[in-house]
């Protein structure tokens, strides 16, 4: 008999928080994520995790910091409002290095927008919402096996980097009931080599493009933990040798080892002509698209990023040598497009599909603007 | 010194006038650089023991010195009431109890 | 070193606060309250907002933790829920507690989570320049009320006792006896407690209000320090301007948050889902 169940995409999610270890949940109710919230807040008692529902999203992102200082690997789920709230918390966890998980389900924007409906537009928020230069690591899966396995990607990042993951969805995937087979416990890889034991109290001493050798409190070291810039103890300063070398340092601990952190899926682009770039919900209908258009004998293929920050530059470039048009689609009025502009030359022709009223859009939609292109 | 911070002292050598030499000797400590000259001991001070100084090598211009170390009782009013841990009251002694 | 400056981060020294605030009195209370309870430096957090109260915890030899703005109580909510063996004290100023931070403040009360809440009742924005803040005197002139305050204030204590929070006290810096006394009684308090302590920042309120000299606004704060037994006989003028001291409100009958959580709605989930297991 067949293993694979029906599940809601929010509920994957949090299926994927528990496997990957996650035991601690504050959240606040948002559509279109409440049901992440209400599952674990059934299933983390059972288990003896923590879970509390918090009176918004900043004392959310507040309880979540303060537990994965304590030693626990924590998530929150939240959408548009409540991501724009939460990105002081946000930056307070990249400056001080802390690890964490938050899900951001985007619906129609901006403000209170379109809760019911799907949109795309937070793609730049995520990169540049808090203030400050920050790095970020962003995922963003498209189907339901996806969902799982950028989830327990999440979770491994955030503890190996050291840094906040944001793991987006939209409206569709996060709401849509999709069959998965949840893989066993066994064949699920959960990173484990997280540091406790410093040999002093310089808690981020270390190379350009090493992780810092910090503890969680209460392990017999008496660390300070700050927003403000700090030294290698994390005590506060403004010197200017220490501030820029603390900048340096955060951001080459995410932009070396970029090479690992970006995934990305390729759906016939082996002798395309023209590529399809689009995520999430867009990507379900782009894929089916493809296909249609390859049955019509357009060379068309599908690039897919899993992870969108850091965007996948070097790879798009090495595509762009042979490719030399790209149509990107996404339900906003235009972000990732910047992007595409920023790494490819004059010589790749560009295209958009953007909407941004809440409707995804459909495979037939895609296909008439690839045929457009191929005039 | 202000005119406020001359007060203090006045008021200080007004209350030890009244007082006799204590009985008890203490060992008064002072961390001068961490002193900021607040003021505050002078003030808490039941016997008028400490008084304020100006002193050029001290960061705000003004310290504290223990201007009659024989009047001290040994309350620790001052070594409660110092913000920046500048004065210690028989120390040592401390030390030996723990 | 003597037995409280165990507590004490001295590599962090010296302090940044005006000579004469009465942060550093702070300060060293909590040490005395520490280590009169001989607790183990490790099993203490301190967690504090921003502002110059928020400056605390880098002078505490134990672990500690500087969040933002109002929020201290957010965090160290996560941190008590995940290790409520812990003693968790939260440092805020009244501009971080009351304004910013009011909604934190309340909610932390109606859950009665065992945080320890030291809030440091200074009536002023010290460490931004001297602005008005909820809980500055009226008529006071300040950096955004040149012509007078006319806010009223709170009353954080009764405030507090309304959001049902289970301890609360007041006490001066003056009286640092008292103050390390009531500090030490909250740390024994198992739900969670509030002790505010009225503080003086001359130089950023006073010194626009005819105070700028340390001795001479602890002094002002003095005259207005009565006993709550000496409160109670007062009339409604009488009470205008009063600081009553002392345990305001100390109540054991409430559960504290961490203890429910973990001792009646973990095991009673486990019981539900062995009983669906069976079915």
């Amino acid at each position: 008999m067949s293993k694979r169940k029906v599940f809601q995409g929010n509920i994957i999610v949090a299926k994927a928080a528990i496997a990957a270890g996650c035991d601690f949940f504050a959240g606040y109710p948002i559509t279109p994520s409440s049901e992440v919230s209400q599952h674990l807040s059934k299933e983390f008692p059972k288990m003896g995790r923590d879970f509390i529902q918090m009176e918004d999203e900043i004392s959310a992102l507040g309880a979540c910091i303060g537990a994965s200082l304590s030693g626990k690997k924590v998530l929150t789920a939240t959408s548009g409002p409540g991501f724009s709230l939460m990105q002081e918390h946000l930056g307070l966890a990249v400056m001080a290095e802390i690890p964490l998980v938050i899900v951001n389900v985007m619906r129609g924007g901006p403000s209170t927008g379109i809760p019911t409906k799907p949109s795309q537009a937070d793609m730049m928020q995520t990169r540049w919402g808090t203030h400050g230069d920050h790095p970020i690591i962003v995922l963003y899966p498209a189907f339901a096996d996806e969902i799982f396995s950028e989830t327990v990607r999440a979770f491994n990042l955030s503890e190996k980097f050291w840094n906040p993951v944001i793991l987006l969805l939209d409206e569709v995937i996060a709401k849509a009931h999709e069959d998965i087979e949840i893989p066993e416990k066994k064949d699920i890889n959960i990173y484990t080599e997280k540091v406790n034991v410093i040999k002093d109290l310089n808690i981020y001493d270390r190379n350009i493009g090493e992780n810092p050798p910090r503890v969680d409190f209460f392990k017999g070291y008496p660390i300070h933990i700050d927003g403000l810039e700090h030294d290698s103890h994390g005590w506060p300063t403004s010197d200017p040798a220490t501030a820029d070398k603390m900048q340096h340092l955060r951001m080459q601990k995410i932009y070396h080892f970029q090479d690992e952190i970006i995934k990305f899926n390729e759906y016939h682009m082996e002798d395309a002509e023209i590529m399809v770039f689009a995520f999430g919900v867009s990507a379900r209908a782009a894929l089916s698209a493809v296909r249609e258009a390859r049955d019509e004998g357009i060379k068309v293929g599908l690039f897919q990023p899993l992870t969108i920050w850091p965007f996948p530059k070097k790879a798009l470039q090495e595509r762009f040598r042979k490719v030399k048009k790209v149509l990107t689609v996404e339900m906003n009025m235009g972000q990732i497009k910047y992007e595409i502009e920023r790494v490819s030359s004059d010589d790749v022709m560009k295209k958009t599909l953007l909407r941004a009223n809440g409707i995804p859009f459909t495979p037939k939609e895609i296909v008439n603007s690839i045929k457009e292109f191929t005039k | 010194m202000d005119r406020e911070e001359k007060q203090i002292n006045e008021a200080a050598l007004e209350i030890r006038k009244k007082k006799q030499p204590s009985k008890k000797k203490n060992i008064i400590e002072l961390v001068s650089h961490y002193c900021k000259g607040c003021g505050l001991c002078v003030d808490s001070c039941p016997t008028g023991t400490l008084l304020l100084e100006d002193n050029i090598n001290s960061k705000f211009g003004i310290s504290v010195m223990i201007a009659a170390p024989e009047y001290c009782i040994g309350c620790k009013m001052c070594e409660r009431r110092c913000p920046d841990f500048a004065i210690f009251i028989n120390h040592e002694k401390d030390k030996e109890e723990q | 070193m003597n037995k409280y400056e165990k507590y004490i981060r001295y590599q962090t020294f010296p302090t940044p606060w005006c000579p004469g605030c009465g942060d550093g009195i702070v300060l060293k209370s909590i040490a005395m309250a520490f280590s009169d309870l001989n607790l183990d430096p490790n099993d203490i957090i301190v967690i504090a907002g921003i502002g110059c109260s928020g400056r605390m915890p880098t002078f505490f030899n134990t672990n500690t933790l500087h969040t933002t703005h109002g929020r201290a109580l957010t965090f160290a909510t996560g941190v008590k829920l995940s290790r409520p063996d812990k003693l968790v004290v939260v440092i805020s100023g009244d501009g971080d507690a009351l304004a910013i931070g009011g909604n934190h403040l309340i909610h932390a009360a109606r859950r009665n989570i065992g945080i320890k809440m030291i809030l440091i009742n200074n009536g002023v924005y010290g460490m931004t320049g001297g602005q008005v803040s909820p809980l500055t005197p009226q008529k006071f002139i300040t950096e955004t009320t040149p012509y007078g305050n006319i806010e009223p204030k709170f009353h954080p204590a009764e405030l507090m006792i309304a959001a049902r929070a289970t301890f609360v006290a007041r006490e001066t810096v003056n009286r640092t006896v008292q103050l390390k006394e009531v500090i030490k009684k909250s740390f024994q308090h198992k739900g969670f407690s509030v002790v505010e302590a009225i503080s003086n920042c001359h130089i950023n309120l006073g010194r626009k209000n005819k105070m700028k000299n340390p001795v001479k606004m602890t002094k002002w704060i003095a005259e207005r320090t009565v006993t709550k037994a000496q409160y109670e006989k007062m009339t409604t003028e009488e009470r205008a301007h009063k600081y009553p001291v002392g345990i305001l409100e100390e109540n054991t009958d409430r559960y504290e948050y961490s203890e429910l959580y973990h001792k009646h709605i973990v095991p009673a989930a486990k019981e539900a889902a062995k009983k669906n297991n069976k079915k």
